[in-house]
């Protein structure tokens, strides 16, 4: 992959308070606004917390179904590492 | 009207203020992004799902008028700028505070009102050049596809007649076209190029897919191998040096051409290759009046919001050196087009290139061989130099 400096940037930076609501918000009306995205994903960090450990692989939720990041218990709060991706038809495998 | 040789002069200023902290100096080149709302649904970008607390115009006199003369080259960006309901009194704005050498706004050509908004523009900034790209991500139905919206080609093909007779009335107008390499374009770069090369505008510039924040694209395989584009790009250098270029389009040509070879060389070495101007020459302004040093990392340097409109408060302040700290060590890399045209300007060995291209006779293409524009978005391969 391209750019992967980007990917650990993006992980390393501090979430916003409303980080999973504009997120979630955005790819709900990117699925009705029929472009290719198909849900999203949940990309959790090396160091991620053990209740994000327990998320399954690559699932792809539909926004209103995905969880909430930060998890509620994560200990690193704002700075949790985990963070949403698009999932989009023309990946492959889309999961 | 702010002029070229003023913004040159001012090259040896920012290689200080990087390296020393001083002079202080405002951004040269600046994004304004009104909105992120789009009507295109591109397989390389998601933008156009984002909703925010858009600044209002009241709220970017106020921004742009703390700016004073320093921006000399206006981007404004989206989502689609001329969707904008307030992009032609934004325009206005800035002229009036800034008096901007250039104002450049991308397009997807889909609303029939573009022309109308462009014109409106144009009278309004007499003395600034106002460059439209159009986009263009493929011939027929391919830029159909990857744009997301069907009959999007056959509406690019009509707002390009239509602005290209506007450019016969305005003298500060300029009409040029913009294609994404991505990997869903790579393969047919060729036809980009010879559609382009009789469509009658004034440049074709492209621009290589590469993960942003902006975009929400981060982690996407959207970008091409750095051999896929290397090849693609290979022969659209070949083609642009053997044409003949006068006056001012020679230079921008010529940086063009080094500007491809930078991308290469980004892809291929992943790293800064030259140093990167983004955070002291280079800014973008986002909807919710968040100032960004690029749209790539969109690091918050802060909100104007939160500081009474007044960009130097943000630019000058105490969040933004750890930014400038982490660009300068080159802990980023990327092949942004908008900052990597300031970043070679303030780079000698690139502009020792660049002279050297101006004094290099002209290639013929020789071998290469493009597909001829054809009716009907068709194509067919054949020799054209």
């Amino acid at each position: 992959m391209a750019f992967e400096w980007l990917s650990k940037f993006e992980q390393g930076t501090e979430k916003e308070a409303d980080y999973a609501e504009k997120k979630l918000a955005a790819y709900r009306l990117g699925m009705k606004g029929k472009g290719s995205i198909v849900g999203v994903m949940v990309h959790t960090a090396p160091d991620c917390c053990e209740p994000a450990r327990q998320l399954p692989d690559k699932k792809v939720y539909h926004p209103d179904d995905a969880p909430s990041l930060p998890l509620s218990d994560c200990p690193q709060g704002r700075h949790c590492g985990c963070v949403y991706r698009p999932a989009m038809s023309y990946q492959d495998p889309v999961i | 009207m702010q002029s070229t040789l003023g913004v040159l002069a001012r090259i040896p200023l920012f290689k200080l203020y990087r390296s020393f902290g001083w002079p202080q100096m405002l951004p040269v080149n600046l994004t304004l992004s009104p909105s992120p709302k789009c009507n295109s649904r591109c397989l390389t970008c998601n933008i156009w799902m984002k909703r925010e607390n858009e600044l209002t115009l009241e709220e970017w006199d106020k921004t742009l008028a703390s700016l004073g003369k320093a921006p000399y080259w206006f981007t404004i960006s989206g989502g689609e700028p001329l969707m904008f309901p307030h992009v032609v009194e934004l325009a206005k704005l800035a002229y009036q505070h800034c008096k901007p050498g250039i104002i450049n706004i991308p397009t997807n050509s889909i609303l029939p009102n573009i022309p109308e908004r462009v014109e409106q523009i144009a009278r309004a900034c007499p003395d600034s050049q106002l460059i439209i790209n159009l986009s263009l991500d493929g011939v027929g139905e391919q830029h159909d596809r990857i744009r997301g919206v069907k009959g999007n080609f056959e509406k690019f093909e009509k707002r390009l007649g239509q602005l290209l007779d506007l450019r016969g009335r305005l003298k500060n107008l300029v009409v040029g076209i913009h294609s994404v390499v991505s990997v869903f374009s790579v393969g047919h770069l060729d036809e980009i190029i010879a559609y382009a090369d009789g469509s009658g505008a004034d440049q074709f510039i492209t621009e290589i897919a590469e993960p942003r924040i902006e975009l929400d694209t981060v982690g996407l395989p959207i970008t091409p191998s750095a051999e896929e584009y290397a090849r693609a790009i290979d022969r659209l250098i070949k083609y642009v040096e053997s044409k003949q270029f006068k006056g001012m389009a020679r230079v921008t040509e010529a940086m063009r051409i080094e500007y491809y070879k930078l991308v290469k060389r980004i892809l291929d070495e992943k790293d800064q290759v030259i140093a990167c101007y983004a955070g002291w020459v280079s800014a973008q302004i986002y909807a919710d009046g968040t100032v960004w040093p690029c749209c790539v990392r969109a690091d918050n340097l802060g909100n104007l919001r939160d500081h009474n409109y007044d960009f130097k408060t943000i630019w000058f302040g105490e969040k933004i050196k750890e930014v400038r700290r982490s660009i300068a060590a080159k802990e980023c890399h990327c092949p942004l087009a908008n900052a990597s045209y300031t970043n070679m300007l303030h780079d000698l060995p690139t502009l020792g290139r660049v002279a050297g291209n101006l004094m290099r006779p002209k290639v013929p293409l020789g071998a290469i061989s493009l597909p001829v524009k054809a009716e009907s978005g068709q194509s067919s391969r054949d020799r054209i130099a």
